[in-house]
């Protein structure tokens, strides 16, 4: 695979994924007729069924209104449109592509919620947003596993890039397990266009994919693809699943221990460093708690995001595990704050090409912050989320709050902070400067 | 936080009414408490209240000459500064008030004897260095060998330097002062022993005065109004402003644009309290949408990631220190930081009583520290004893960071604000606030 070219294969991956659905949806229709489904097909289609039911039983109560048709969400995961727009494209699209199943019943509690939502400020309208697909819109040939995965991403029960892409790939080898190739065609050619694109793009509807889940995704489709035409089926699903947890145990498991034994090894072992992080990264938290079992004597100033107060819990864990902790529950007096730290540790969401730190909002100010008094920003991240992407602001890739999106209250989700303000990226791989990032992603080609 | 303000402009209001039916030691200690609980808060309603009280003590406590009115002014000032000592502006109506005395009292002297002001050196002028530096070792011995504690030396040891005296001659002439002349009522110019005010000069200096107060009241309740009528200039069309907590000064403005301008006006609204009622600014919001405005409340702590997109910034202060820092809402200092990295203009909006000479030697001390049962509950056990919380409700904003400020005497730069110091207060009220009480 050209490398160079990854971003623009994915976009090309995803619209291709979009015509493939239709035309899945489409193929199913008259296959019915003559090829019998196989057990599996009807089972999950039972469930999805049931899943669609209980759905429907629940649109009466409050829910996040179904945004858009799959078809359209492949592009809205970046620069989506206006919401409006899909709204109106909303129901008629979704009802040509849906399947028996699931049209009737989606049909009368649709109009309801949809005009109550007021829109996205015009100034920010070109952002992403996570949308969230009612169960009843989804395409049928979703998962079951990846249905629910995709709800959690939407109400942002998993929001870290880390986790949702772990929880991705767990759901996948699901999805890869519960397939069974048709007659008359192979695993390496069937699943990704027929089986895989649906999912993808239903979890992009739910929410746009972080940069993690598109480096994975595109590793998995090349996995399948290099999968002999040959093979049994079940070898070949189970080749599968095991590179797929190892993967997993590789990419993520083993790098964020190694990252985590890394960032505590930083702190000095003599005691009286003070670590000043913000808001609250289970990276972070893990390093910190590791260098307290190490026996290191440090304390921690903890600013924390005023609007989304994840800090508390972090806090409270750090503060049990017997570090001293002090509580700044927004950035107000921040430099002072920072006066009496001696380093900073942050985590990175993700990593562009030119060494800018895509982060929780608000991490930016404080490096800066950092950085005006010469101090060291460490920031910690995984390569997977490393994207051969450039940005230079925080407005060219950033998401908008699926929660606060109106006029009344709104919120960016991250922030891009310049490779000016970090010392120091720690990675899997070991101790980098930000501007490395584009070798170290030469490197990973390589491997 | 509307309903806050108003609880809170009920109690100046209560204030201001009991002035009348209590004896002036009564008013003056419920303001100290008041200003200690925070029942008073905000550069606005201090700034009343101190011109209120102050005009009380001109008007109503006993004096006989210049200097005793000085020092009853000053002591009370000195109360009410000690009573929050982070609300800068209750020094600055202070010092105003104790320039305005000086200045009515010389004015009158001026008047009365005009053979003793013409070869004495003028008000204005101070004990001349060699003076001041006999003074000082002099009071230096006499302190050590008595126990009582030293008194800080007049503001000559600052000033006196830039103000030479005019001639050898004066050098010569000026006999060192006594030992015990060591206060800066004795340099007040008023303060000649020829002068002893009669009654009727007495009179006519309280009246004086008590007008000069009346200005400076008026004064404050204008700044608005005139600070506003420059928003025109500085907002342009299809702008993206940026305004951090606004406050009603700020709000002025923003609205006064709004009457001849399109633009977008994104407001950082203060982060959610435990008991804080929801929808903030609403009336601000609801008056700028009528006016055709899009308004979108930002809820990010950081607003780094918005700056790219905003031209301006506009902040209300709270204070503006010597140096040009600016003492503002928590938070304000990250978003003028923010704006800093891409270049966007940050506007300071300020009353010029809000303008002190006096300049913190650490910023860490004009940060007020607020209440931490606001985001933490007591009831949170391991959080309140593992847990250090620091919940800073105002803060300074470094001085590079500021582009201009707007006051109601204009706009100006950084450097044009101390001589706008040097118009408005007298150098040798500018430590009123540390001065002992040596007078009797």
């Amino acid at each position: 695979m050209k490398e160079h070219h990854k971003k623009d294969q994915a976009q090309d991956q995803q619209k291709k994924g979009a015509k493939d659905q239709s035309k899945a949806a489409a193929a199913p229709a008259e296959g019915a007729g003559e090829k019998k489904l196989s057990n599996a097909e009807l089972k999950k289609k039972a469930k999805e069924e049931k899943a669609a039911r209980r759905a429907a039983a629940k649109v009466s109560q409050p829910q996040p209104p179904a945004g858009s048709a799959p078809g359209q969400a492949a592009e809205g995961a970046k620069g989506g449109k206006p919401k409006p727009k899909q709204q109106q494209d909303g129901p008629q699209a979704a009802g040509s592509q849906h399947g028996k199943a699931a049209t009737p019943r989606s049909a009368a509690p649709m109009p309801a919620p949809k005009e109550a939502k007021p829109s996205v400020p015009e100034c920010f309208s070109h952002l992403a947003m996570a949308k969230g697909v009612n169960l009843t819109q989804a395409d049928k040939d979703v998962h079951p596993a990846v249905l629910m995965l995709g709800q959690q991403m939407s109400t942002m029960a998993i929001s870290d890039s880390t986790t949702r892409l772990e929880a991705t790939l767990l759901a996948f080898k699901k999805v890869i397990d519960s397939y069974t190739t048709p007659h008359g065609t192979t695993l390496s050619r069937h699943f990704t266009s027929h089986v895989l694109n649906p999912q993808i793009v239903y979890l992009t509807a739910c929410r746009p994919m972080c940069f993690s889940m598109g480096n994975a995704i595109r590793w998995l489709k090349l996995q399948i693809s290099k999968i002999d035409i040959d093979m049994a089926d079940s070898d070949a699903k189970k080749l599968l699943c095991e590179a797929i947890d190892s993967f997993i145990h590789e990419r993520i498991t083993l790098a964020d221990v190694v990252i985590v034994s890394t960032a505590a090894d930083m702190i000095s072992p003599d005691g009286g460093d003070v670590i000043l992080t913000y808001a609250h990264h289970h990276l972070v938290e893990r390093a910190l708690l590791r260098a307290r079992a190490d026996g290191k004597r440090f304390r921690v100033i903890l600013v924390d995001d005023p609007f989304e107060r994840v800090g508390l819990a972090h806090a409270k864990t750090l503060a049990a595990a017997g570090i001293p902790v002090a509580y700044a529950p927004d950035l107000g007096a921040l430099r002072t704050n920072l006066q009496e730290a001696t380093t900073v540790l942050v985590a990175a969401e993700a990593m562009f090409s030119n060494g800018a730190m895509y982060a929780r909002a608000g991490t930016c100010d404080v490096a800066t912050a950092a950085f005006d008094l010469g101090m060291r920003v460490t920031a910690l991240c995984e390569t997977i989320n490393f994207t051969e992407r450039v940005s230079i602001d925080s407005l060219t890739y950033n998401e908008i709050d699926p929660e606060r999106n109106t006029d009344e209250e709104f919120r960016l989700l991250f922030d891009t902070t310049r490779d000016k303000s970090i010392s120091a990226v720690v990675t899997e791989l070991g101790i980098c400067s930000a501007k490395s990032v584009p070798a170290i992603l030469r490197k990973l080609e390589e491997l | 936080m509307p309903s806050v303000s108003s609880g809170h402009a009920l109690d100046l209001e209560k204030f201001l009414k009991s002035l009348k039916g209590q004896p002036l030691e009564a008013s003056i200690n419920s303001l100290i408490s008041l200003l200690k609980r925070r029942q008073i808060k905000g550069s606005e309603p201090c700034a009343v209240a101190t011109a209120h009280i102050l005009l009380q003590v001109v008007a109503r406590s006993k004096w006989h000459d210049v200097d005793s009115l000085l020092i009853n002014v000053s002591r009370t000032g000195r109360k009410l500064v000690d009573a929050q000592p982070n609300e800068l502006v209750i020094g600055n109506i202070v010092r105003r008030v104790l320039g305005l005395i000086r200045d009515e009292a010389s004015e009158d002297r001026g008047d009365a004897g005009d053979e003793s002001a013409s070869d004495a050196p003028t008000p204005t002028d101070i004990v001349p260095p060699a003076a001041t530096s006999q003074q000082w070792t002099t009071r230096r011995l006499d302190s050590a060998n008595s126990a009582a504690p030293a008194a800080r030396p007049p503001i000559v040891s600052s000033y006196s330097s830039i103000n030479p005296p005019k001639s050898l001659f004066h050098l010569l002439s000026t006999s060192p002062p006594a030992d015990g002349d060591v206060s800066p009522f004795r340099n007040s110019g008023a303060s000649t022993p020829t002068w002893r005010g009669n009654s009727s000069q007495i009179h006519a200096l309280r009246s004086e005065v008590i007008d000069g107060i009346e200005e400076i009241k008026d004064e404050i309740s204008q700044v608005d109004d005139q600070i506003a009528a420059s928003a025109e200039v500085q907002i342009h069309p299809g702008d993206l402003v940026l305004v951090h907590q606004p406050s009603t000064t700020v709000e002025r403005f923003i609205l006064r644009a709004a009457q001849k301008r399109k633009f977008t006006v994104l407001i950082a609204v203060a982060p959610p309290r435990r008991h804080s009622a929801e929808g903030q600014h609403a009336t601000f919001r609801k008056k700028l949408s009528a006016a055709g405005i899009t308004v979108v409340n930002v809820m990010n702590g950081g607003l780094m990631a918005y700056m790219s997109r905003v031209n301006k910034v506009i902040i209300g202060a709270r204070a503006i220190v010597a140096t040009g820092g600016v003492v503002a809402d928590a938070g304000a200092a990250a978003i003028a930081r923010a704006a800093k990295e891409q270049g966007t203009a940050v506007v300071v909006l300020s009353g010029v009583y809000k303008l002190s000479p006096e300049s913190p030697f650490d910023e860490s001390s004009l940060i007020e520290w607020g209440d931490s049962s606001t985001f933490v509950s007591f009831a949170d056990g391991p959080l309140v004893s593992g847990a250090e919380i620091r919940t800073a409700l105002t803060e300074l904003i470094q001085p590079e960071l500021v582009d201009t400020y707007i006051t109601n005497l204009g706009t100006h730069s950084r450097d044009h604000l101390s001589s706008l110091i040097s118009d408005h207060y007298k150098r040798e009220d500018a430590d009123f606030h540390i001065w002992e009480e040596a007078e009797p």
